[in-house]
């Protein structure tokens, strides 16, 4: 369990050391080491394969790692279930395919974690649902379907539903990769305004754009292995990698 | 040049009549004589149902034998055996009511704002305990009347929504267990499952009725109708545990990723996000299941019980009314169409119900 006092004590929100993962004989991740501090912004990306979503889906254990170790928020993560579950609420996580309820309205959406998982009395939580919706800029949603949503909007839902539970770190698991093209800015503008706001964020994203605005470091990953990481400003003007420049090229190449 | 497209017409009712049954000669023909074969068959239907028929039981069974049309007053005379049975003449009153209570406690349950875990309970405890005291007695000034005596209506319902009841929880925690993380849990209930699914009904009716009392101690072994009961939940449970099964494997693995991402244990996800969803999914199938189970009801009179259907069989196999065995099947048929048909129809209730967040 995350007792208060750990979750305020300092130290990194995310250490992960020497993280292997294997799916079967395919070896996903080779001995990751990586750092994140609190409030810090951090932009994984990489082709396809790379092992970057298998890392952020390890760190709140929708992935099962199985070898190395990864503390989050002080807080080692292992087979213990309240750990587990204490990490989960303090992690809160944006999928590609939004993932939202479809059976439940846009607010039921917002509002099921915390009454659910931290106990939070109906009202106040619709309050804080209805506040966030606010933030993602679609408070008038609040009684939709999310099937009766576009895919920008239900990506913002998706975003303000994991804010309900007022986590300390966010995880991004390409959030824009499922969007038409004039849907991702407007998830993007409701991730800047985030990171402004101080989050601890970690995304796996292609959006170089998001990358040079936002992140206080951006990381290439290839083959299981973290290969590059750096600022973003020395990251696209002057990689050292040979790898890291070809995938540059050819993202940002058209 | 500016183009104007207009719609053509609509074609009037009767110029639509046209263009399907008569557009050829060949079509106009065969159009007649089906209609002509139509016409004569509800015709005679109608004559022989209503027009010819006899109602009342004034002349007795051989003034409704010389009549040529249906002779309804062997229903008159005895729908008491079609809907109670054995159950004892002048105590019918309470397997009447009881049958009520069961309707309504179905109708209740089917009823969303009844849909809470307090009402529902409440609900079927209510009903269940004055279903009981109703039928069996012994308390409150009631005569006893032990299970062997009950029968018909009262019986077919009571075998039916005691067998859901059971059974349906029963194969919800069936699916959840096939689907376990845990290789020897999933194998055995997938034994289970399948090895149920592979006995024919009577057989496990058969085994419950009779082979289980060999077996049990006298204390564990119940009355005769509860053993056969459990034996048909089980049935209904192997079947219906599938259903619900494949209705999970329709819900997206995201889903419980979402839900787990929130930190909600597994309770919370099987209980709000995977089974609602699963069982949106299972509906059509699910329905399916609850109306083959209530005509398999009828198959309870292989271990000595009147369901309705062998109440039936006795109501006219007692010599006078012999002849009139068209006209008790035929008021059999019509109360299992009205049960299965609003089952139905519920169903279809349900499905637009939960349609309302797929647009």
């Amino acid at each position: 369990m995350i007792s208060s006092n750990s979750t305020k004590a300092g130290g990194p929100a995310v250490r992960i050391e020497n993280l292997d993962k294997y799916y079967g004989t395919f070896h996903a991740l080779r001995k990751v080491n990586l750092s994140v501090e609190r409030g810090e912004r951090i932009v994984i990306c990489g082709p396809s394969g790379s092992g970057k979503s298998t890392m952020i889906r390890c760190i709140n254990r929708l992935e099962q790692h199985n070898g190395g170790r990864i503390t989050v928020l002080g807080t080692e993560l292992n087979d213990d279930i309240g750990n587990i579950d204490g990490i989960r609420r303090e992690v809160g996580m944006v999928f590609q395919h939004f993932n939202l309820f479809p059976h439940m309205t846009v607010l039921e959406n917002c509002m099921i974690a915390p009454t659910l998982v931290r106990n939070q009395p109906r009202a106040e939580a619709e309050a804080t649902a209805r506040r966030y919706l606010e933030k993602v800029r679609i408070p008038e949603q609040a009684m939709k379907f999310p099937g009766q949503l576009s895919g920008g909007q239900q990506q913002r839902v998706a975003i303000a539903r994991a804010l309900c539970m007022q986590p300390q770190i966010m995880l991004f698991d390409e959030p824009t990769s499922a969007l038409d093209p004039e849907m991702i800015s407007e998830v993007l503008d409701v991730m800047v305004t985030l990171a402004s706001d101080g989050m601890t964020m970690i995304c796996v994203t292609h959006e170089m754009g998001f990358a040079r605005r936002v992140a206080d470091r951006v990381i290439f990953m290839d083959g299981g292995e973290i290969v590059e990481q750096a600022p973003p400003e020395e990251f696209f003007t002057a990689s050292q990698n040979e790898r890291t420049r070809q995938f540059l090229s050819q993202v940002l190449g058209h | 040049m500016e183009m104007v497209i207009v719609a053509p017409p609509a074609p009037g009712r009767l110029e639509d009549l046209k263009r399907r049954f008569f557009a050829t000669p060949l079509q106009a023909l065969l159009s007649l004589i089906s209609l002509a074969i139509m016409v004569s068959t509800v015709w005679k239907l109608l004559n022989w149902a209503v027009f010819s028929a006899v109602f009342t039981t004034s002349g007795g069974p051989e003034a409704c034998q010389a009549a040529a049309g249906a002779c309804w007053s062997v229903i008159a005379a005895r729908w008491r055996i079609i809907l109670f049975g054995l159950y004892p003449f002048e105590e019918q009153w309470r397997s009447a009511l009881a049958c009520l209570t069961v309707v309504v406690m179905t109708v209740l349950s089917c009823i969303p704002a009844f849909w809470t875990g307090r009402r529902i309970a409440l609900v079927w405890g209510a009903g269940a305990a004055s279903y009981y005291v109703l039928m069996k007695g012994g308390v409150l000034g009631l005569s006893y009347v032990g299970e062997e005596a009950w029968g018909g209506l009262a019986l077919t319902l009571f075998i039916f929504v005691t067998t859901c009841l059971i059974g349906f929880p029963l194969a919800v925690c069936l699916a959840l267990l096939r689907r376990s993380e845990l290789p020897w849990i999933s194998r055995t209930t997938g034994l289970i499952i399948d090895g149920v699914r592979s006995l024919p009904l009577i057989s496990i009716l058969f085994t419950f009725a009779i082979v289980l009392p060999f077996a049990l101690p006298q204390w564990l072994a119940g009355d005769k109708l509860y053993r056969v009961i459990l034996g048909s939940a089980l049935f209904f449970s192997a079947y219906q545990a599938e259903i619900v099964r494949g209705g999970m494997q329709g819900v997206p693995a995201g889903q419980e990723e979402a839900a787990m991402a929130l930190g909600m244990s597994y309770w919370q996800r099987i209980g709000r996000i995977l089974l609602p969803q699963a069982m949106r999914n299972a509906l059509p199938a699910t329905i399916n299941q609850f109306v083959i189970s209530f005509k398999e009801t009828s198959l309870v009179v292989i271990v000595g019980f009147f369901e309705i259907l062998a109440s039936g069989n006795a109501a006219y196999g007692t010599g006078e009314w012999r002849f009139a065995y068209v006209e008790v099947y035929a008021f059999i048929a019509f109360i299992y169409f009205v049960f299965v048909f609003s089952l139905s129809r519920y169903g279809a209730f349900l499905e637009r119900r939960m349609a309302v967040g797929e647009r």
